[in-house]
């Protein structure tokens, strides 16, 4: 299990941060790199992490309406739902791509994103076929 | 020489108990890229930071890879102390050991502490790719322009050439004064509108700091803080402006009841302001006299509260008691809202004087009865739970204000955002008169519907606000950020790559992007003063032209290698 | 058909609509070349079949000639569409180009798997109803199955890559100099089998929502990777959740560059709560 999440640093790092603080228990099997802004995150690296053998990649970001930046994560959250729909196609399952805005701003909320999502990538099959 | 100096912190054993820092320091010996590793007690401490800083002197990093705490403490003084030092910003990475590895998998020391090795080799495989943005310094032009000649715009103009500086004062009609033109007192001073005007007026005619543009339509912004570029065409023909700050006071406009109550097809039933027209022709005798509130207002189209429109009923119910105390006078409201000392006596006055308020529910409205014009309105009383019929001969509906229709069009130009109505958005409430746009100040009307007086106050806070920026000779482009905490830089595109596609210009949500054409070929430019470095431009770049230096692509790519072990599984 | 076009660019010759016609002829040996007739006697040689992409051809000759020089070009629906995508994105000036469109027949449509054989400004022959892409059976084949089954089908197409770059250099939209393909830090180079994932997905996710549906990438490709699959799918999306399609609006440029306010989502691939965004989904 492999997971990479971008957390924006006003929404989901705050809420990393507070799982921390709360010392809320959580597997080990991810590595968090800390953005500016969910709209930072490029479709590519994305792509870049799951050609790297992640298992999920997840990107947290501010709720709509609620980004510092405007409406800067109004066009992340359509780009990202544009990569689902390929990566459907393509078989690896959009669902390994986790985008929740606005839902990971508090600790346990962030920990209860973190929980979920590792389960249901657990319930997910191998990506073994990409990868042999 | 150069290399990564990597500083590991036992937050007073808060890490250390976890994670096993002497085996992580091992592993960072090992690395070719570091040449200096210690495990510190705190970094807190000025004495473990001024022992490392020493340390990084002696080793010749130019590189500083710090696992400690929270990446919301920013490193705290440890990077002020090595930036102190002259180690570059972007060149000291921030490893969050404690809350994102220790606190949460105390129970699997083993694995944390691998996943710590890999946190810090993902930071400095990052750190190798990170540059600081260019920086630029720009002079600021001691000018202000001010959208709006109302008690906001005025105020506001009348503040900043106090102070002495040069003020464009735009406004779309042919007079100053806004909606004070249009009102016959104001509350909850009870002035006359047009005696409060006459001495913003006078300043404007008086004051030769003051330009005034009437029948003003703004046509583009363009500039950033400092040197906004603004073209005007006014009465004076088409003009060219230049001003270090924009004051936006363009008020807002009263909401029409068509289709409500029947207005229109009644004579007798008239909104708030056209009650205004008749008392500012003179005093004007009336029998029975039925207020309305929240016409079109708190309902599900418009579910806010616009503020004025139940002290204005208060002023002119009270006004008609006083001309003829035997005038029977209902409000029929929802709720009345009347915050603050100041307006509670207002309504407490109203109440002493006769008025009689009657709450109706908004599922149940009032009903019209007449033909041609109003003979009575029967309402149910939602307090007595009765049905009371009112015989009168006016009817007045207060309706909120609403947004103006070219606030989208301006906050366009100038990069802002409006709110879900259209009224322009401050930045938080915390800084309730500046936007997103650094050097673009918001007051009166235009922000949220405000009584005149409010206005009056906005307008010299936000002037004040201009006034600090106008002020300052020069800044840096990095210095400009209203985001709490340092900007974190600017993007850059490289116009040798660059195809011209126009897609970040479309993306960019301060309007900081645009094309420039060179030669045949169109290039993508960023401005510097405008970019607030959310990254939208970076991801839609087709080939990755656009790059914001503090987190370059290939930083990212390489983290990414690193996250699990460095074991790329292909 | 042939005739009826051939008048049309005598047409444009003689009345100087344009200096340029490009359009393939039947040259020497009968051998079928794109070529550029600049007199109305050349016309006589001009051909229409078979489908030959000349949008990219035509950013080039625009590029390279002098300033004001205007081209006429023969175009196909797709061929259109990529004309309009190119001048959205800067890299063909409108006011120099025109277009001559011709309709594909049904059976051409067919082979294709295309939805829209005919192009906006129709010059010459009879427009014929698109196929519908996602229901013809080799695509369904390609996008059924669930997920694992789907994985490792995909995964044995795309493992059949050879790197040869014939997908991106035949696309008539690609014009990134440098591409991000040929970039390290995206998909490894010197390596064969290519490293399949980020390469194929990322040239598909760049062309998402400028495809035209060409399927010039397809045809160009030697080991016969069926790419348009991965197309159709995202082109389906964004004409469920936006309404829009590339190549046709030169005004409106891709949906996914704008906020939701502008660009509303249909609310079909985008969470619920972006709902209560809208002014009238108040509670």
């Amino acid at each position: 299990m492999k997971i990479l999440i971008f957390a924006c640093k006003w929404c989901g790092l705050i809420g990393a941060d507070g799982a921390g603080k709360k010392r809320i228990q959580l597997p080990t099997q991810f590595r968090v790199i800390p953005v500016e802004c969910a709209a930072l995150v490029e479709p590519d690296a994305v792509i870049r992490a799951f050609a790297s053998g992640m298992t999920g990649v997840a990107v947290l970001g501010c709720h709509l309406g609620g980004c510092r930046f405007n409406h800067a994560n109004h066009a992340a959250i359509k780009r990202l739902e544009l990569l689902k729909t390929l990566l459907d196609a393509t078989g690896i399952g959009g669902k390994r791509l986790l985008i929740s805005f606005g839902t990971a701003h508090e600790d346990h909320q962030y920990a209860e994103v973190v929980k979920t999502f590792f389960d249901e990538l657990e319930a997910m099959p191998s990506t073994a076929a990409w990868i042999s | 020489m150069s290399g990564i100096a990597v500083f590991l912190c036992r937050c007073f054993g808060e890490v250390k108990r976890v994670i096993d820092l002497d085996s992580l320091q091992k592993e960072a010996e090992r690395h070719n890229d570091v040449v200096s590793s210690a495990v510190c007690e705190s970094l807190c401490l000025a004495d473990d930071i001024e022992k490392t800083a020493s340390r990084i002197g002696e080793s010749g990093a130019d590189k500083v890879v710090i696992g400690g705490c929270s990446h919301l403490a920013r490193g705290g003084a440890a990077v002020d102390a090595l930036v102190e030092r002259g180690i570059k910003r972007s060149a000291i990475g921030l490893v969050d050991l404690r809350e994102a590895c220790a606190w949460i998998h105390k129970d699997d020391p083993e694995r944390a502490t691998e996943k710590a090795w890999d946190l810090i080799s993902m930071e400095i495989a990052g750190l190798h790719h990170r540059r600081e943005s260019d920086d630029v310094t720009v002079s600021v032009c001691p000018e202000a322009m001010i959208v709006g000649a109302g008690p906001a715009g005025l105020s506001a103009a009348r503040t900043l050439a106090q102070m002495g500086f040069k003020v464009h004062l735009v406004e779309r009609g042919s007079n100053p004064g806004g909606m004070l033109n249009l009102i016959s007192h104001v509350y909850p001073s009870d002035e006359k509108a047009s005696e409060k005007m006459k001495t913003f007026v006078d300043e404007v005619d008086k004051n030769s700091l003051i330009n005034f543009y009437p029948k003003a339509k703004i046509n583009s912004i363009t500039g950033f803080a400092g040197n906004f570029n603004v073209q005007v065409s006014s009465s004076g023909g088409e003009q060219r402006l230049r001003a270090g700050a924009v004051i936006l006071a363009s008020g807002a406009r009263v909401w029409l009841p068509h289709g409500l109550y029947r207005y229109g097809k009644l004579t007798n039933v008239i909104t708030q302001m056209e009650l205004e027209r008749q008392f500012i022709k003179g005093p004007r005798e009336i029998k029975t006299a039925v207020f309305i509130q929240c016409v079109g207002a708190r309902n599900h189209e418009r579910p806010y509260c616009a503020t004025m429109c139940c002290p204005s009923s208060l002023k002119n119910a009270v006004r008609i008691k006083e001309e003829n105390p035997d005038a029977r006078v209902f409000i029929l409201h929802r709720d009345i809202m009347t915050p603050g000392s100041v307006l509670e006596a207002y309504y407490r006055n109203a109440l002493a004087k006769g008025v009689q308020f009657i709450r109706f529910e908004e599922t149940n409205p009032p009903e019209m009865l007449g033909d041609e014009h109003v003979e009575s309105v029967e309402v149910f009383d939602s307090i007595s739970r009765m049905k009371r019929t009112l015989e009168c001969d006016l009817v007045v509906l207060s309706t909120p204000l609403i947004p103006n229709d070219d606030n989208v069009k301006l906050a366009h130009m100038l990069g802002l955002q409006v709110d879900r109505y259209g009224f322009f958005s401050e930045i938080y409430p915390l800084h309730p008169l500046e936007t997103r746009m650094d050097g673009v100040f918001i007051c009166g009307s235009a922000r949220w519907p405000v009584s005149s007086d409010n206005a009056i106050v906005q307008g010299e806070g936000a002037a004040a606000k201009a006034a600090a920026l106008l002020g300052s000779k020069a800044f840096s482009a990095l210095s400009l950020s209203r985001v709490p905490g340092e900007k974190f830089g600017h993007a850059a595109v490289n116009a040798e790559k660059c195809t011209g596609c126009g897609n970040c210009v479309a993306v960019c949500p301060f309007a900081a992007c645009r094309l420039q054409k060179m030669g045949r070929k169109s290039i993508g430019r960023v401005n510097k003063l405008r970019c607030k470095a959310c990254g939208n431009c970076v991801s839609v770049c087709p080939n990755g032209t656009v790059q914001l230096p503090e987190q370059d692509y290939r930083a990212v790519a390489a983290m990414i290698k690193q996250a699990f072990g460095g074991d790329s599984a292909l | 058909m042939l005739e009826k076009i051939k008048n049309i660019a005598r047409t444009i010759l003689s009345e100087k609509q344009a200096d340029g016609v490009l359009g393939l002829i039947k040259g020497q040996w009968d051998i079928i070349q794109p070529h550029i007739f600049e007199s109305p006697v050349e016309v006589d040689a001009l051909v229409i079949e078979p489908k030959w992409l000349l949008a990219k051809m035509a950013m080039t000759v625009l590029r390279s000639s002098r300033e004001g020089y205007r081209l006429a070009v023969v175009v196909r629906g797709c061929d259109e569409r990529a004309l309009t995508e190119l001048v959205k994105r800067n890299q063909i000036e409108k006011e120099r180009l025109v277009t001559l469109g011709i309709a594909c027949t049904a059976e051409q449509a067919q082979a294709c798997i295309c939805d829209r054989p005919y192009p906006q400004k129709l010059d010459c022959g009879e427009a014929v109803a698109g196929v519908d892409t996602l229901s013809v059976e080799s695509v369904k084949e390609l996008l059924a199955g669930d997920g694992p089954e789907r994985m490792e089908k995909w995964a044995n197409i795309l493992k059949r890559c050879i790197k040869c770059y014939g997908c991106r250099n035949s696309c008539p939209i690609c014009v990134c100099v440098p591409c991000k393909l040929e970039d390290q830090v995206w998909v490894e180079t010197g390596v064969i089998p290519a490293e399949v994932l980020s390469y194929h997905l990322i040239r598909a996710l760049h062309l998402s929502d400028t495809c035209v549906a060409c399927g010039a990438c397809q045809e160009a490709c030697p080991v016969n990777i069926p790419l348009m699959a991965l197309q159709m799918s995202m082109r389906e999306m964004l004409r469920e959740t936006y309404g829009y399609e590339a190549g046709l609006d030169p005004d409106r440029k891709s949906p996914i560059l704008y906020d939701l306010c502008k660009e509303p989502a249909a609310g079909q691939a985008l969470p619920d709560w972006v709902n209560s965004l809208r002014k009238d989904d108040e509670s």
